[in-house]
């Protein structure tokens, strides 16, 4: 554990030649903006210093007798954000299990430099990554972790057969959630920069990132703050990437049926309860605590977390809204703590 | 003004009709007027500039193509709404002209079949309570104009009787069940019957909202050894509330349309681009019997295309990529 935290504080250095090497690559690429890597970069430095390594090894009750030693764990990491693996990996390393990594085409520099430095020292566990699915033929892994869509888990699943890079009898911990809900009883300057933040961080693309806006309020009743906002987050971190037609297509069909919308080109907010299906867009409704509850049943497994600024919903668990982008290390994806899920499964 | 008989006007080019009735709906339809405004699409040169509105609209707003000064007001016209239970959004179509809607039935299936050769029987569970059913319309529309007496709706509940299977026989005609895909189903689950070789059966589509889950496939084979005829003779009907006109498959599994309507299939990250024959997309469809809605729709079904206009429906559309962390096989 000493010699994990010590490694994480070294990658993390800002003088780190490595670190700094697999930034340019990435940002070079246009795999993802600078903005977005430092932040998250920035973040992981906090939870390290606050001591969150230890505090989450506590808090998934590892020991000597519960913990994922000898054990194969797969992860297939996406790559919608900079490092959206790394807390997969850093879990699983955590747990004592040996860690094989398919990192993601779309983010193959930083985690893996990251890897790079937990091999060179030493540990017992196996550290093996890749790009190529095809490196793990006959893996025979014991647990696979990943991130899918109801469409996309059979494919997955059926590739990992095909290779035999899980055993027949594998556990599968699937993440299917998509994006999050905040409920704004307040509106003031912090809830605002909060909720940009919120929504518009790489892009509104992570599970953690705000789809959808319960608020006491209209959006015709904040929309000029709002707009504001964007444009001046926009101005510090420039959206790397641009959306599809479709969106523009929403706009126009917005425009058509008349409903309430902020128009931002690369962006649309707009005011509707359904579900938020297209990139760069958030969907924002008037309405209260029986909302926000009728909403996360409606989406079901696709809601990650329910942000507030102070409130607690009964009924369900929250999250406060300005941790929508800066989690402790211990988040839960899909309220599972990967940690805790490998190594109660294998002890 | 524009006459509803240039529509079927079979003299007139497919494409002329289409920059016409844009002209009209784009100027007389403030929902589609104010689409295309947004888009910045204001003088198409071919069809392939006009945009589609997204079905959704039939459920969000009123798709109205009115003149201002109209006689016609919407509260005083008869309108289609789509199946649903309690609280549910449904689709509604306001019917303007049903003399339009009239001819696109009669002389859309006078296209694939020669109507006066057939009795048609409609079995229709779950349809007779909704008072707006296009659907329901059609049958009345197919039913009322078959001159035998033996067309009719069948009794909810009863197996198909062999008497009355007979009497349609002996008047020399031929027989057409028509029916949403369960309740033909739930038919020959009462009973099994011979039909005579050469009646067919017409499934309406409406699996999604059954109890079973089935593809078409299994449907078809099901109905054809339950109604005692070839699986060639067990066609489908590819229609829904927001359009007044039908596709048609005569056998198989892919549908033809009729002159006054095409079909493409569109990308769902770019609505105004057409994916490759052979391509899954988004079901587009122009048809220009919603002469007084709005002709240019985009579907939420998924379909593939062959060469010929041909195409066949996948079910719905469902969002492959939804947002959020997603590792994809093909692109992670």
């Amino acid at each position: 554990m000493i010699k994990i935290t010590q490694t994480l504080k070294n990658w993390l250095e800002p003088n780190n030649q490595a670190l700094q090497e697999a930034i340019e690559k990435t940002v070079s690429e246009g795999l993802f903006s600078k903005q977005d890597i430092q932040h998250q970069l920035s973040v992981l430095r906090g939870n390290v210093e606050n001591g969150e390594i230890q505090k989450w090894a506590n808090r998934a009750g590892l020991t000597d007798q519960k913990n994922a030693k000898g054990k194969k764990v797969l992860c297939l990491h996406a790559g919608n954000l900079p490092l959206v693996g790394f807390q997969t990996a850093l879990g699983v390393i955590l747990s004592g299990a040996d860690y094989y990594g398919k990192l993601s085409r779309k983010d193959p520099y930083l985690l893996g430099s990251f890897l790079r430095e937990i091999e060179q020292i030493g540990i017992e566990q196996e550290i093996q990554y890749t790009t190529d699915l095809h490196d793990f033929q006959n893996l025979n892994a014991d647990h696979i972790v990943f991130a899918g869509s109801e469409a996309s888990v059979p494919q997955v699943e059926q590739e990992v057969k095909k290779l035999g890079a899980a055993k027949e009898k594998a556990e599968y911990l699937i993440r299917t959630a998509k994006f999050s809900i905040a409920y704004l009883e307040d509106w003031n300057e912090e809830v605002k920069n909060d909720l940009v933040e919120s929504m518009l961080r790489y892009g509104g693309k992570g599970c953690r990132s705000v789809a959808v806006v319960v608020a006491t309020f209209t959006l015709d009743e904040v929309k000029e703050e709002l707009s504001s906002a964007i444009q001046k987050f926009w101005k510090d971190n420039p959206q790397q990437q641009k959306p599809a037609p479709e969106l523009k297509y929403q706009f126009a069909y917005n425009e058509g049926i008349q409903r309430n919308q902020l128009w931002l080109e690369d962006f649309l907010i707009q005011e509707t309860d359904e579900l938020p299906e297209t990139d760069f867009t958030v969907n924002c409704v008037k309405g209260d605590e029986a909302k926000v509850r009728e909403l996360k049943a409606q989406f079901g497994t696709k809601v990650q977390s329910v942000y507030t600024t102070e409130t607690e919903i009964s009924g369900l668990e929250t999250e406060e809204l300005a941790k929508a982008q800066s989690p402790p290390l211990w988040w839960k994806p899909d309220g599972v703590d990967v940690v805790e899920d490998i190594s109660s499964t294998i002890s | 003004m524009m006459s509803s008989d240039l529509i079927f006007d079979a003299t007139v080019s497919f494409e002329y009709k289409c920059l016409r009735v844009f002209e009209f709906q784009r100027s007389n339809n403030p929902v589609y007027e104010r689409f295309c405004d947004a888009l910045e699409i204001h003088r198409p040169q071919s069809i392939s500039e006009i945009p589609l509105l997204p079905i959704q609209a039939f459920k969000d707003a009123e798709v109205l193509t009115n003149f201002e000064n109209s006689k016609y007001k919407i509260q005083n016209l008869e309108y289609f709404q789509s199946s649903g239970t309690s609280g549910m959004q449904r689709s509604r179509h306001y019917l303007r002209d049903p003399e339009i809607y009239r001819r696109s039935i009669i002389e859309g299936m006078q296209q694939f079949y020669d109507l006066d050769d057939f009795v048609i029987w409609a079995y229709t569970p779950g349809y007779n309570e909704n008072p707006n059913s296009s659907l329901i319309w059609m049958l009345n529309t197919l039913i009322g104009r078959e001159e035998s007496g033996l067309s009719r709706f069948l009794e909810l509940g009863k197996p198909l009787d062999e008497n009355e299977i007979r009497k349609v026989t002996d008047a020399g005609k031929k027989l057409m069940v028509f029916g949403a895909a369960f309740g033909l189903l739930d038919l020959v689950e009462m009973k099994n019957v011979q039909l005579p070789a050469d009646s067919m059966v017409m499934e309406t589509g409406g699996m999604k909202t059954y109890r079973r889950e089935m593809n078409r496939e299994e449907l078809h084979r099901r109905l054809a050894k339950g109604f005692g005829i070839s699986l060639s003779k067990i066609h489908s009907e590819y229609g829904m509330t927001e359009l007044l006109s039908q596709a048609y498959n005569p056998g198989g599994y892919w549908f033809g349309t009729v002159p006054w309507m095409e079909v493409s299939t569109r990308n769902p990250k770019d609505p105004m681009e057409e994916v490759r024959t052979g391509e899954e997309g988004l079901i587009g469809v122009i048809d220009l019997a919603n002469l007084y809605s709005c002709s240019f729709i985009l579907t939420g079904d998924k379909g593939v295309q062959v060469g010929g206009g041909k195409f066949q429906v996948l079910g719905r559309w469902n969002p492959r990529n939804l947002r959020g962390c997603n590792f994809l096989i093909d692109q992670d």
